[in-house]
C-alpha cells in the first residue's frame, strides 16, 4: 500500500511542476502584445509569413503569429465551440463565415477607418452573403471563376476568345472535330462540378434568387432548368474520363497542353505554373448567354479579415489589418497569389488575368452561387450525381428537397 | 482486504474511471445534444425533443448511407475471410520462404489507411486506366472510382487488400493451435485434404473464425478513412458511409445535433449486430 502512496505523490509533484511551468509561460516576459492570425489558405502561408515578419519588425510592441492548419474551416468551428476564437481570422466569404458572423463572434468594424479603403462592391457582397448590416469582416482579396485557356494552342488552331454561349459551343465543336480536348474536366472531385454551376447560376438567374429562396418565394425547379441544361451541354466536350480525374490531375494535364480550355478559378494558376512554368495562360469569364454585354465575371471574396469580439487586443488587431490593407502590401500579396485586391486602386498586372480587369473596373462582377447555399445541403455532391445520371427533373427536385430539409432542421 | 485484491482494485478502478470519462460521458453528452438543434458553435440552442430522430427517418441521404455501408460491410467481411483463410492455410504449410511470405502479407496492415488510399487513388486514375487503354479493355480504361455504379467495388478492393493482413495473422495463430497428431491420425484413416479441412481444421479454428467475422464486420461498418482517401463519398453520394455522413454533415455542414442523433442510432445498430453475430457464431462453435 505504501508504495502506491509514494508513487501517487510523485505523480502529484510532477503535475504541480507542469502547472507552474505552464503558468510561467503565460506570464509574458517580453511585454509584447501577442496576436494570433488564423487563416484558411495553405497556398497563402508563405505570402502572409513575409508580411507578418515585416509588421513585427515595424511594431516592436506587437507580435503577430500565423496559424494555418489543414481543414482550417473545421478547426475554426471547433475552436469557436471551445470559446477560443483567434484574435484575427482570415477566411473566404462562404456559408461558414455567414454562420459565424450571425452568431456574433466577430467585432463590428463599420466605425473604424478600415472599410473606407475597400471597394464598396465587396462590402455589399459581404452584406448580401450574411444578410446582416454590421461590417464583421474586411474584404482583402478576391478571386475569379471562369475559363482558362491555353494561349499557344489557341493560336495554333486560329481560335478567338468566345464572347457568347453559341461562340463557346462553336469553339468547343471545332476543337473536338480536330481530335483535341475542348474542356479538361476534373469531376472526380465533387467541388469541381460546381464551378460551371457557380458561373451559370448568378448570370442566368441572379443572386436575388437565393435571397428569395430563403423566404420560400421561388424554387430551383422554376428557375434552374437552363443552368442544368447548359451544364450538361458542356459535358459533351470533355475527355474520355471526366469523372476519373481530380483537381491535381487536371492542373498537371492542362499545364502540359492536354485540353485547350479549363473551367477553373484563378486560384489554380500558381498550381498550373508549378507543373509547367512556361505555359501561356489566358482567362475569360464563362459566356453564359448570347448577350455579350450581359456576361458578368464570377468573383468572390477569397479572404476577408475579421477581429474576434472577445479579444482584449482589438486596437492592435486593427493596426495589423490596416498594415495588410496598405496598397504596397496588398499589391505584394495579390501578385504572389494571382488574386485581385479589394483595396481601392490596387491592380493585378499578371498577363494571364489581363482579360478580366475590365470586368473589375466596370463592376461587372457577381458572387459565387454556392456562397449562398447552406453547407448542409452539400451542393457539390448533388451536382456531381446529376452530371452522372443526367436526370434534370430529379436534380432540381433534389435541390429543393435538400434545401427545405436543411431549413426545417435549423 | 487482502493485499492481492487491493492490487487488482488499483488496476480496475482507474480503468473504469478513464473509460467513463473518455467514452461513456461523451456518449451521454452526444445523446443530450441529439435532443437539441445546436449547430456546434453558436452560443444558444433549443430543445427540440425527438425532432432530429423523426427527420432522420425521412432523410434519404441517411437511408442511402446505410444501404451502402451494409452492402460494403457484407461483401468485405466475406471476401476478407475467405481470402485470408486461404492465405493462412498456404502460409501454414511447409513451403519455402515461409517467413518471408508471412512478412509480405502482413505489410498492408502496417501502412496507414490514408496513405494506402491515396496510393490506390493514384493507381485507379492514372495507372490502371492506361493499362486498360493499352490492352483495349473499355471497362478498365476509365477510372472506376468515378463511376456511380462501380465506385464501391474500388473501395471494396482496397479495404479487402488491407483487411486481409490482420485476419490472416489471426487465422495463422489459430492454425498453429491444432496438434499435428490429429492430422497424422486422419492420414492413417486415409482422409483426403478436403475432408481434413472440413472435419479437423475448420472446426478447430472456429473461435478464430468467429472473432474474425465480428472484427471484419465491425471494422467495415465503421469504414471512414478509405472513403476519404478514395472517393470522398462520391460520385454524388454513391460511396458515402454512415460515419462519413456523420462527419461531413456534423462538422462541415454545421448540423452537429442532427448528426449526433444519427450516431446514437448508428451505435445501437452496431451493438446489436455485434451481439447477434457473437451469439450465433458461438453457438455454432458449441455444436462442433
Amino acid at each position: 500500500m505504501w508504495c502506491w502512496v509514494k508513487k501517487l505523490s510523485t505523480l502529484a509533484a510532477i503535475l504541480l511542476l507542469a502547472f507552474f511551468v505552464s503558468a510561467c509561460n503565460k506570464g509574458d516576459a517580453s511585454g509584447k502584445v501577442k496576436i494570433e492570425f488564423f487563416q484558411n489558405k495553405p497556398e497563402a502561408k508563405g505570402s502572409f509569413d513575409k508580411l507578418i515578419s515585416q509588421f513585427n519588425q515595424e511594431h516592436p510592441g506587437i507580435e503577430v503569429t500565423q496559424v494555418n492548419p489543414p481543414e482550417a474551416e473545421t478547426v475554426l468551428l471547433t475552436r469557436v465551440v471551445k470559446n477560443d476564437v483567434p484574435d484575427i481570422v482570415g477566411l473566404g466569404a462562404t456559408d461558414t463565415y455567414s454562420i459565424l458572423a450571425q452568431s456574433g463572434i466577430f467585432t463590428d468594424l463599420a466605425n473604424t477607418e478600415l472599410p473606407r479603403t475597400i471597394d464598396p462592391i465587396y462590402l455589399k457582397m459581404l452584406k448580401d452573403v450574411t444578410g446582416v448590416d454590421p461590417v464583421y469582416g474586411i474584404p482583402y482579396a478576391a478571386n475569379a471563376n471562369g475559363v482558362m485557356y491555353n494561349k499557344t494552342l489557341f493560336k495554333e488552331m486560329g481560335l478567338r476568345v468566345p464572347k457568347t454561349w453559341d461562340e463557346l459551343i462553336a469553339t468547343a465543336q471545332k476543337i473536338k472535330a480536330a481530335g483535341k480536348i475542348p474542356f479538361y474536366f476534373t469531376y472526380k472531385d465533387d467541388w469541381q462540378t460546381n464551378l460551371p454551376f457557380n458561373a451559370l447560376g448568378p448570370n442566368l438567374v441572379g443572386i436575388d434568387f437565393f435571397l428569395q429562396r430563403r423566404e420560400n418565394q421561388v424554387t430551383f425547379q422554376d428557375k434552374y432548368r437552363e443552368v442544368a441544361e447548359k451544364q450538361l451541354e458542356l459535358l459533351k466536350y470533355g475527355h474520355g474520363d471526366n469523372f476519373g480525374k481530380n483537381y491535381a490531375d487536371g492542373n498537371r494535364a492542362f499545364a502540359n497542353g492536354q485540353g485547350l480550355m479549363y473551367i477553373q478559378g484563378s486560384w489554380a494558376i500558381s498550381e498550373i505554373r508549378k507543373a509547367n512554368p512556361k505555359v501561356e495562360l489566358g482567362f475569360f469569364p464563362l459566356p453564359t448567354g448570347n448577350d455579350e454585354k450581359a456576361v458578368k465575371l464570377v468573383s468572390g471574396i477569397d479572404t476577408l479579415l475579421a477581429v474576434s469580439e472577445s479579444t482584449p487586443h482589438k486596437k492592435e488587431a486593427e493596426e495589423f489589418i490596416a498594415f495588410l490593407l496598405k496598397p504596397e502590401n496588398s499589391k505584394q500579396y495579390i501578385t504572389e497569389q494571382t488574386l485581385f485586391s479589394a483595396v481601392k486602386g490596387v491592380t493585378q498586372d499578371d498577363p494571364s488575368v489581363a482579360e478580366l480587369l475590365p470586368y473589375f473596373k466596370s463592376g461587372r462582377v457577381v458572387d459565387f452561387a454556392d456562397h449562398y447555399i447552406p453547407k448542409a445541403v452539400q451542393l457539390n455532391s448533388i451536382v456531381q450525381a446529376f452530371l452522372q445520371n443526367r436526370d434534370i427533373d430529379a436534380y432540381l427536385a433534389k435541390l429543393d428537397r435538400e434545401w427545405d430539409k436543411v431549413a426545417n432542421r435549423r | 482486504m487482502n493485499k492481492r485484491l487491493t492490487t487488482f482494485y488499483w488496476m480496475t478502478v482507474p480503468a473504469v474511471l478513464l473509460f467513463f470519462v473518455f467514452l461513456t460521458l461523451p456518449a451521454l453528452q452526444g445523446f443530450y445534444y441529439s435532443l437539441t438543434n445546436w449547430n456546434g458553435f453558436g452560443h444558444q440552442y433549443h430543445f427540440v425533443g425527438f425532432k432530429n430522430y423523426i427527420n432522420l427517418f425521412q432523410d434519404d441521404n441517411v437511408g442511402n448511407a446505410y444501404w451502402f455501408t451494409f452492402k460494403f460491410a457484407i461483401v468485405v467481411t466475406i471476401a476478407t475471410n475467405i481470402l485470408s483463410l486461404l492465405i493462412a492455410l498456404g502460409l501454414n504449410a511447409k513451403i519455402r520462404f515461409r517467413n518471408f511470405f508471412r512478412g509480405i502479407y502482413f505489410l498492408p496492415n502496417i501502412l496507414s489507411v490514408l496513405i494506402v488510399g491515396y496510393i490506390f487513388n493514384y493507381l485507379f486514375s492514372n495507372v490502371f486506366t492506361i493499362w486498360g487503354q493499352n490492352l483495349g479493355i473499355t471497362s478498365l480504361s476509365t477510372n472506376i472510382l468515378g463511376s456511380e455504379q462501380l465506385a464501391w467495388v474500388g473501395v471494396v478492393i482496397v479495404a479487402v487488400w488491407q483487411g486481409i493482413a490482420f485476419n490472416t495473422i489471426l487465422y495463422l495463430a489459430g492454425l498453429q493451435t491444432i496438434p499435428t497428431s490429429l492430422y497424422e491420425a486422419s492420414n492413417l484413416d486415409g482422409a483426403g485434404k478436403w475432408r481434413e479441412f472440413w472435419s479437423i481444421t475448420f472446426p478447430l479454428i472456429a473461435p478464430f473464425f468467429t472473432i474474425n467475422m465480428v472484427l471484419a464486420m465491425k471494422n467495415s461498418l465503421m469504414v471512414f478513412d478509405q472513403i476519404v482517401a478514395l472517393t470522398n463519398g462520391g460520385p454524388g453520394r454513391a460511396t458515402q458511409s454512415i460515419s462519413h455522413l456523420i462527419y461531413t454533415g456534423g462538422f462541415k455542414g454545421g448540423e452537429f445535433a442532427y448528426q449526433s442523433a444519427n450516431s446514437v442510432i448508428y451505435f445501437i445498430v452496431i451493438a446489436i449486430i455485434s451481439i447477434l453475430q457473437l451469439r450465433f457464431l458461438q453457438r455454432r462453435e458449441m455444436d462442433n
